[in-house]
Order: structure tokens, then sequence, then C-alpha cells
């Protein structure tokens, strides 16, 4: 069985313990095993951090990345923010001896070294590259009908610009995977563009970044989607916690269930919505918990007559 | 680690295509650029806090005509501005959450409990749940000189 370390990052295991409970579900599914990463803390965050003090920020990413290196596992990240932190660093550490050897000097103070031996993966572009969209496809036991506005996040496509998976036009390996569940990917303007909250700005100027979240709300909203799925958990946070603040700030009536892409997957597996944590946002998710019960029973019905 | 500011012809193409200057006016990363290739970084109080608006979504930067890594060169700019002491008391709060607990979004009761609803421990299986592995990052946060970067402003 592959194994891969599983870094948590902050948001995941602080604020919405479901997407580690389902990202361990689905691997575990798939025949990849996930193993904790002890000890690992903040990536640290890619636009706070690294405009606090690049030198901190990238030491503070090696040693997470040299806890993978001591098991030889690679790293698979279910955060956007946590990829680019770690990949950006592993591949900056890789390519560059000098600036290595002074993060070294300063791991060598606590007894690690970084040597540059691991890869640094993202949850969907591990499923799309390694596992395929037929292999996620095949795993599916009760499809979902639900019509999703998927939201890649700025900082999973980014560090993947040089990659094949053809992010120079309009990319679909999200959209690809999002309907191997059975559900359908809506359009929807905007689509690639940003939740508001990354660089520091959420946690700076919340209502200037609210009013960015606003206008993609407006836009899934109008596109007739039943929830939004994301990979990224402050993409997450924005959009879960950010409609309650929307709603309030704006006089809006926001009510968009967000879930991670391991969540969603994971109910088309047949796990349930509780095990996957899906009520535990700040967004009441009663009503579409309920729809996915009665559509994945009706679809139960019809495979078995 | 430089950027490439230097090849900005000021065509404005980064701010035309900026989520946040579409509902911010003041934040300007065209102008941002061009103090920067002029030497004029953070001489400016009146850029503090518009250089702390960017959420680093990348689109100036894919929509760029010459190339220029503009995320990269705002990065440097503030950190230039924090080293001169204009930290944000927002970035210096988590700055400080990471000093303390190794996570700039530490756990809560309320964490907690959703954590034993679902099967897994209280205690993230992260530096959270090591004192000796926050040492660590503590260590490797005072070599860097991070604590003093985030420490509370002398009265």
């Amino acid at each position: 069985m592959t194994e891969l370390s599983l870094f948590l990052g902050c948001v995941a295991p602080n604020r919405y313990p479901g997407i580690e409970v389902a990202a361990k579900k689905v691997f575990s599914t798939l025949g990849v095993g996930l193993a904790d990463l002890d000890g690992a803390s903040c990536c640290p965050a890619p636009g706070v951090f690294r405009s606090l003090d690049k030198l901190t920020w990238l030491t503070l990413a090696s040693r997470n990345i040299t806890l993978s290196e001591k098991k030889s596992d690679d790293i698979l990240t279910i955060c956007n923010g946590c990829f680019s932190t770690l990949k950006d660093a592993n591949d900056m550490l890789k390519e560059d001896p000098a600036l290595k050897k002074d993060v070294n000097s300063k791991l060598a103070e606590i007894g690690h070294e970084f040597r540059g031996t691991q890869d640094v993966r993202h949850v969907v572009e591990y499923l799309y590259q390694e596992i395929g969209v037929d292999k996620v496809r095949e795993a599916v036991t009760k499809p979902l009908n639900l019509r999703v506005a998927v939201h890649y996040g700025c900082h999973l496509i980014h560090p993947l610009k040089d990659s094949k998976l053809g992010l120079a036009g309009k990319p679909t390996f999200f959209d690809e995977l999002v309907e191997a569940t059975g559900a359908i990917s809506v359009d929807y303007e905007d689509k690639m563009s940003c939740c508001g909250a990354g660089g520091g700005a959420r946690t700076a100027i919340l209502d200037a970044t609210l009013k960015i979240a606003n206008k993609k709300l407006e836009h899934m909203t109008e596109a007739g989607a039943d929830c939004i799925v994301d990979a990224c958990p402050f993409c997450h946070l924005q959009f879960d916690v950010g409609q309650a603040e929307i709603n309030h700030k704006f006089a809006k009536n926001y009510n968009l269930p967000v879930l991670h892409y391991t969540q969603l997957l994971g109910l088309a597996m047949g796990f349930s919505p509780e095990e996957l944590g899906i009520a535990m946002n700040i967004v009441d998710t009663s009503r579409f918990i309920e729809k996915v019960k009665m559509d994945t029973s009706e679809n139960e019905v019809c495979t078995i007559v | 680690m430089s950027s490439n500011i230097e090849r900005c012809y000021q065509c404005g193409q980064c701010t035309a295509a900026c989520p946040m200057a579409e509902q911010e006016q003041a934040y300007k990363i065209r102008r941002f650029l061009q103090m920067e290739k002029l030497g004029l970084k953070s001489e400016e109080p009146m850029d503090i806090p518009f250089i702390f608006y960017c959420t680093t979504c990348y689109k100036c930067q894919d929509n760029c005509p010459q190339g220029v890594k503009i995320v990269d060169g705002l990065l440097s700019i503030r950190e230039a501005a924090v080293r001169d002491g204009n930290i944000l008391p927002a970035h210096r709060k988590i700055g400080q959450m990471l000093m303390d607990s190794g996570h700039a979004v530490p756990g809560n009761e309320e964490g907690k409990k959703r954590r034993l609803q679902l099967g897994l421990n209280e205690i993230p299986p992260t530096v959270a749940s090591s004192e000796k592995q926050l040492n660590d990052i503590k260590i490797l946060l005072n070599l860097s000189g991070f604590d003093q970067i985030v420490a509370e402003e002398k009265a």
C-alpha cells in the first residue's frame, strides 16, 4: 500500500476536522494510506508569513518537509496555502544550494537537515494524476445528484502553472474529479477568481475580502449551485464563515453549503454526512444533507430494480 | 530571491486584473511597482496599510505582458516595510500565535469538541501534541529574529 504523510496545516484540524477525517477515509478506500505527520506546524502561510520575513517562512517550511523526509514519505496537503508554501519551499531549496546551506545551518540547531528527497503533493492534483478520474469514478457507490460550484483557489493553480495539467487554458481537472462523483460542475462567472482571504488580507481587512467573496457567491447562486466545493480549508472558511458575515454586514441572504472535495467524494463513496463532519459548518447544511440522503436512497432503489 | 520589477513599463494590466482593486480603489499594485523601481519603498507612510491589501491571487502576474514576478516583488516591499516597523497589528497577532502555538490558527474549544465528535483525538497530531516539537519551532523562530519582528512596540 502506498503511504503518504498527511500534512494537516492549521484550519482543517482546528476548525474543520471533518476534512481531516474525509481525506483519510477516501484515500483508504482508494488504497492509499495517509500517515500523520507528527509534530508538523503551520506551513507557514504563504502570504502573511512570507511577507513578514521570508527566511523565517522558508526555515519553518523546510522543518515540516524534513519530518516527511525522515519517513521517506511524500507530503500530501489538503490545503492550497500549505501546498503553495511547501511546494515552493521544496523547489527553492532543491534548486539553490546556497539557500539550502543557509537553511540547514539553522535546522542543525534542532537536529534536522533538509535533503530534498521528497515531493509535495496536493490532494486534488494527486487524485487526478496518480489515481485517475476513472478509478475515482469506480470507487463511487452512491452517485450524487448535485449541482456544484467548483472553486479551484489561487494557490492550487499557481504552484501547478508549469505542470502538465493544462493550466494555460481553462483548467478542467478539478471539474472532472467533481463530475466523477455523479455531480454536475456548473459554469459561473469569475470561476477562477480568488475567494478574497489570502495574503493575510482576511485577518487585516475583513470587509474588503468579503466584498470579493460576495461577488463569487452571487455568481455561484445565479448558476443554481446546490453547494460550493473547494480544495482549501482557508477558502472553505472564507466562504462558510464569510456567508454569515456577508449576510450580516451587506444584508444578503446566502445559504450555500461549503464542502471540501474529500467530503464530496466521501459522500459519493457512501460515507454518511455525519461521519464526514458536513454539518460542522456555519452555513446550515440540514436541507442539503436531506437532499443527499433522499437522492442516494432513490439511486440505490433504481440500481436494485 | 530578487524579483524582476525593472521590466515593468507601467501599462497597468496588473491593476486591471486585480480583484482587490475592483473593490478598493486605493489599492494600486501598479503604483507600488513603480515606487519600488524608483527606490521609494516604504518611505511613503500613506501607502501603509495598502501594501497589505494583496491576497496573493497572482491574477496581476498572470496578466503581465512583461512577465514581472509581481507577487514576489510585492512580498519584498512588504518585508522591507515590516523591517521598518510597519507591521499591521493583525499580522503581529498571528505572528505571536505562531510563536506561542506553532499554528497561525490554534485549536479552540469548538474545534476540540468537533474533533471528539468525529472520533479524532481532541488535540491534533501536530506540534500541538508535543512540547519538544513546539520548542524546536521556538528555537528556529528566535534564530531568524522573528520574535523581534512580532514583539510589541516599545513604549
